[in-house]
């Protein structure tokens, strides 16, 4: 448990440091830890694919994606030592706190602790989980990647549709490195920390929406939560899909992926308005965020490059400008290279 | 295509409240917000998303590529939650600033308090989502988890049971269990899997329906089960069989959880060194 908590709080925050100078905003820590996981998801679906694909070994992505991780630590921490920003500033608000304001955020923080609870208390009986977790166990038992079928455990030519988001090996990851079975990873441990991930970013959207935080942030947190609580008016929701199958790479799409998104198009067009210079480690987190939509599942591709799209378009004809597109494009064109692949080699 | 996009899309609204609220905030921000950045992200990503997603060409192309089934996802991309979430928020902002302006006028300190109106507001958002929604608890495919795996304890005890270190088994499980069985233990084989219990994919193997036979016939068991080379077989103790398992060479391996556990000796199991 204590490596989890290294591999999916502890490192994240570190390598989130290189992001520190793209928004200096409420909630700092929690920027580092979701933007610094999204790199190493980006890399994990960069450095696996490939070995998927040329049928290598589980063991052999381990070792690389712990080189991955170990260049991505040292050089987050040498750019902090060097940028000075290799602590933790913790925010100095100052501001006391109303007791109206502290009641809402003890509210907020019982409803989140409830559907923390939840998941770990309840199960979901989800026939998909049938095929994703059972990929995990597989790979972290068999050593191979996509090449049994995961109802029979029969061995398979590689299923390339669902290689191309390997998600599930992403979980075999966490399970191998930890000594758990990839089931528990999958069905206890992750819900609890995907579920956490999605409301840090629901909060970091609120703080930016709200930049005077206090009862508006904590106010907007909890119609957040309750939407999110009674937002299972039908099979499809992201909603359902967030607190039911967290730990399937469709739900981290949905709640994860693209609210990080919409968080960074947030950031970016808040610098188009005041005319400032847009950061370009904010690219390179869209850029990540477009490859974790892809490692999640192959629609992400689709999805990323719509939001993009069409946000983007929406803001260079507001905004007049049209320069950012540019850069905006080429953080998608992972997506537009998985697409291509998954048309060339899916059957 | 337009008709089945029209179709997930009803069906993705269920009761249709919560995306009728979020149209509305919508046309409350396209009214109120000021700020650009929020009107491009909340106002007109979701216009044009909406749009293309009723495009019947667009629908065509994605169902063509990714298949109709996942469609739906593209409602994902609009920010329901956030978007109805803030305009709440702006909701109460703007009666809390009325309420202010109008008891500022009244006393002569100028001096108000929240109060009550304003959490009455809140209260009254809240109860809206509330009734508008559905508890995402009280989703049947929800119950009490047996276990840390979240997978049903009969499932562990018998996968437990039948392992062999170092090599794997291949046993046939009832239909209630086959979805839980290789999550938990992957090196336990199974001749079908999930893949029958989706009725939509049409799959059809004759030793499941012989294991899902309301009687189940031994006479008709016992071969399917010798040429799908199982070790072990695992059938409900409440069914009825025509015939004793062990008539046929079986030997009770054990029995747990309401499932009794067959060895099918004919398959030979070696344990490796």
């Amino acid at each position: 448990m204590l490596i989890l908590g290294v591999l999916l709080i502890g490192i994240p925050v570190v390598v989130g440091g290189i992001f520190s100078c793209v928004e200096d905003m409420r909630g700092k820590l929690l920027f580092r830890w979701v933007s610094g996981q999204f790199l190493l998801w980006a890399g994990f679906q960069v450095i696996s694919v490939p070995l998927i694909i040329r049928g290598q070994d589980f063991g052999r992505l381990v070792w690389a994606f712990w080189l991955y991780m170990a260049a991505l630590m040292l050089f987050a921490l040498g750019w902090g030592i060097r940028r000075g920003s290799f602590l933790l500033h913790v925010d100095k608000e100052g501001k006391a706190k109303q007791s109206s304001e502290l009641i809402l955020w003890g509210i907020c923080a019982a409803m989140l602790l409830f559907q923390l609870v939840q998941a770990v208390r309840l199960a979901y009986a989800d026939g998909d989980d049938a095929y994703y977790v059972a990929i995990s166990a597989s790979t972290q038992d068999s050593d191979t990647m996509y090449l049994r079928v995961p109802y029979t455990g029969e061995t398979t030519l590689l299923n390339f549709r669902h290689s191309l988001a390997p998600f599930p090996i992403w979980i075999a990851f966490l399970a191998k490195v930890s000594g758990m079975s990839a089931v528990m990873v999958a069905q206890t441990v992750l819900p609890v920390v995907l579920i956490s991930m999605s409301y840090a970013i629901f909060y970091l959207i609120g703080a930016k929406l709200f930049p005077e935080g206090g009862g508006q942030l904590a106010l907007y947190m909890i119609f957040t939560e309750l939407l999110v609580l009674f937002g299972d008016y039908s099979f499809y929701t992201a909603e359902n899909f967030m607190i039911a199958r967290s730990r399937q790479g469709k739900a981290a799409l949905g709640n994860i992926v693209i609210p990080f998104l919409v968080l960074l198009l947030l950031l970016l067009m808040k610098r188009l308005q005041e005319e400032q210079r847009v950061p370009v480690p904010l690219y390179l987190l869209v850029g990540a965020a477009a490859v974790t939509g892809c490692l999640c599942s192959t629609l992400g591709a689709l999805l990323i490059c719509m939001a993009v799209g069409i946000a983007g378009l929406s803001a260079a004809v507001c905004y007049k400008k049209f320069r950012f597109l540019l850069p905006l494009a080429a953080c998608c064109m992972p997506c537009v290279c998985y697409a291509l692949l998954y048309l060339l080699l899916a059957d | 295509m337009w008709i089945e996009a029209v179709k997930l899309f009803r069906e993705y609204m269920g009761t249709g409240l919560i995306v009728v609220w979020f149209l509305v905030s919508v046309i409350y921000l396209w009214v109120h917000e000021k700020k650009k950045y929020v009107r491009v992200l909340f106002l007109y990503m979701p216009v044009i998303l909406l749009l293309l997603y009723f495009n019947p060409l667009f629908a065509e192309l994605v169902f063509g590529v990714a298949g109709g089934e996942i469609y739906y996802r593209i409602i994902w991309l609009l920010p329901i939650t956030i978007v109805i979430a803030y305009t709440c928020v702006c909701i109460y902002g703007d009666m809390v600033r009325k309420h202010n302006d109008s008891a500022r006028d009244r006393t002569p300190e100028g001096k108000v308090k929240k109060g009550l109106p304003s959490i009455a507001a809140v209260v009254c958002l809240g109860g809206l989502i509330v009734i508008s929604g559905s508890f995402i608890y009280d989703n049947p495919f929800f119950h009490k988890a047996e276990n840390l795996y979240h997978v049903p304890d009969s499932v562990v005890h018998i996968c437990d049971a039948i392992n062999v270190p170092g090599r794997e088994v291949m046993a046939v499980f009832p239909l209630e269990l086959v979805q839980y069985v290789r999550q938990y233990s992957p090196v336990t084989r199974m001749p079908y899997g999930r893949e029958m219990t989706v009725e939509r994919w049409n799959y059809y193997n004759p030793l499941c329906e012989a294991m899902e036979a309301e009687v189940i016939d031994m006479e008709v068991l016992a071969p399917l089960v010798k040429e799908a080379e199982c070790h072990y077989v695992v059938l409900p103790t409440a069914r009825k069989k025509i015939g004793k398992p062990e008539d046929y060479g079986w030997i009770l391996f054990g029995e747990t959880d309401g499932y009794e556990v067959y060895r099918e000796p004919a398959r030979e199991l070696t344990i490796p060194e």
